[in-house]
């Protein structure tokens, strides 16, 4: 379900994919050195996107390196150090982790299981750091396993839990309340976003493996063709998409950003819409992106 | 106060046409319209305001008031409360009182006390669209005010509500296109948004295109 926040890389400028690379790296060095190296496989491109907002609307202390990465041995690229870009790399560990459990729930698959062992120590200790926090991820995870059980009919209410969980994510104590209160709505709706785009990707999978889909039981789905299908629903689903999209990015507005806008800006307003866009109407959608 | 440079976004010693531009900029940003019906709608005032005061201060006195007074009074006109005194005379207390939980932001409330009411009118299918819509249930949302307008196709307020719900998606659409986003026919797009622009002026009395 993660991965779906991501910059349109032609319409950035190269610094600017420069800077972006610099924060990606950093979470994935982040959790390397604090987590153990073979976590680093976890990192989403929504960690990077946390990483670069809390770091555009906080002042921080920065540090920036040139280094060699495992990955790209032969070059050296920008990373960046400083306490969001830690934050960053626990919440993905901690996302990473619960989407794991999911999986093994789902269809305990081997892969799911040698996962889970693996990241089980590392989730214990962040944990005990994070413990409300996690907490709430917990329980929204489990009345959005709750809903599916029982074929939850509306899109809306489906995709609650998840837009709470990403509100959570979304929200960093040390800000002030109307920051907060701002993030909250953004994470929400974001949140929401994911859920549902994650939804209209994902159909064919479930129709054939029969499992839950939100879009499958809103829109009763009665095992008729599948593109004829989608067609049906493309507008009312990407009305919703887009509301969600226009409501983040006013949020957005009213955060006072300001390092790093361009990129933020070309993710919420350029990234997530083609993405929407690929999705919808299946143009040419490259599965599995790779990592940059 | 904050450094007025900063809320406007420009360098210090910008010319007064820059000071100008970016505050025609923030105002439009930060309008009322923009954040009706959203939950941030007052934080979004306060960024106006002070997106005023800062314009007033760089402009001198006398320039400032009167734009902002300009704005200001726009400002009063689409204020929330005023809506609801003028259309929602007409319902029952219950009904109002479901209208002032929904405007101090009270979600909770409002959609207890509406589930108690037994008229199931347009007025109830509006409220409650009005209610999904701070929830964050967009579709839901839609789905209810489009019963609302079903139902009383004369009310303007239903039908205003659903134009700017759809207007709001092809405003974060515009949006990307003028960062150098495009999707495809790009013509087609265009009459279609003629034609909206067209419909949206007429149903507020106006006219864009006057031949049709």
């Amino acid at each position: 379900m993660f991965g779906y926040i991501m910059p349109e890389k032609p319409e950035l400028k190269i610094k600017e994919f420069d800077m972006y690379r610099a924060y990606y790296c950093g979470v994935c060095k982040s959790i390397g050195r604090r987590h153990g190296q073979i976590k680093r496989m976890t990192l989403t491109y929504d960690a990077a996107f946390l990483a670069l907002l809390l770091c555009s609307i906080l002042n921080v202390e920065t540090k920036v390196k040139k280094e060699r990465c495992m990955v790209h041995p032969t070059k050296k690229s920008f990373v960046i150090y400083n306490e969001i870009i830690d934050y960053s790399s626990d919440i993905n560990i901690i996302l990473a982790y619960n989407n794991i459990i999911d999986k093994w729930k789902d269809d305990k698959s081997k892969i799911a299981l040698v996962g889970l062992v693996g990241l089980k120590r590392a989730y214990k200790k962040l944990h005990s750091k994070y413990s409300t926090k996690c907490d709430i991820i917990n329980r929204r995870l489990e009345e959005l396993s709750i809903l599916e059980k029982n074929n939850c009919d509306s899109m809306d209410a489906a995709a609650e839990p998840f837009a709470k969980l990403m509100e959570e994510v979304l929200d960093y104590e040390k800000l002030d309340d109307n920051t907060r209160q701002i993030l909250r709505w953004m994470g929400y709706n974001l949140g929401k976003w994911i859920y549902l785009i994650d939804a209209f990707d994902d159909l064919e999978d479930d129709i054939k493996n029969s499992s839950y889909n939100p879009l499958l039981s809103h829109f009763k789905y009665n095992g008729n063709d599948v593109c004829e299908f989608k067609d049906n629903i493309k507008e009312q689903v990407e009305f919703t998409l887009l509301y969600c999209l226009g409501e983040a990015s006013k949020a957005f507005q009213l955060l006072a950003a300001k390092e790093n806008k361009e990129i933020l800006e070309n993710i919420l307003y350029i990234g997530m819409l083609s993405k929407t866009d690929k999705i919808l109407c299946q143009r040419s959608c490259v599965k599995g992106e790779k990592s940059i | 106060m904050k450094n007025p440079y900063e809320v406007l976004g420009i360098k210090e010693g910008a010319s007064e046409e820059e000071i100008k531009r970016a505050y025609r900029e923030l105002v439009k940003k930060y309008h009322p319209d923009q954040y009706q019906d959203n939950p941030l709608s007052k934080l979004a005032e306060e960024k106006l305001r002070e997106v005023n005061e800062a314009y007033e201060y760089l402009t001198g006195k006398g320039n400032g008031a009167k734009a902002t007074s300009g704005w200001n009074g726009r400002n009063a006109s689409y204020s929330p409360n005023q809506s609801t005194s003028s259309y929602g005379s007409g319902g029952s207390d219950s009904f109002a009182q479901v209208r002032m939980y929904i405007n101090n932001g009270n979600i909770l409330q409002a959609e207890s006390l509406l589930e108690t009411i037994s008229i199931k009118n347009a007025e109830w299918f509006y409220l409650r669209g009005l209610i999904f819509m701070k929830k964050g249930w967009y579709n839901e949302a839609s789905m209810n005010i489009k019963q609302a307008v079903n139902m009383d196709p004369t009310n303007f307020e239903y039908r205003n509500t659903l134009n700017r719900m759809n207007s709001s998606n092809n405003m974060y659409r515009g949006n990307a296109s003028y960062r150098g986003y495009n999707s495809s026919p790009s013509f087609c797009d265009m009459c279609t948004f003629l034609w909206c622009s067209d419909t949206m002026c007429e149903c507020c009395g106006g006219d864009l295109i006057s031949c049709c």
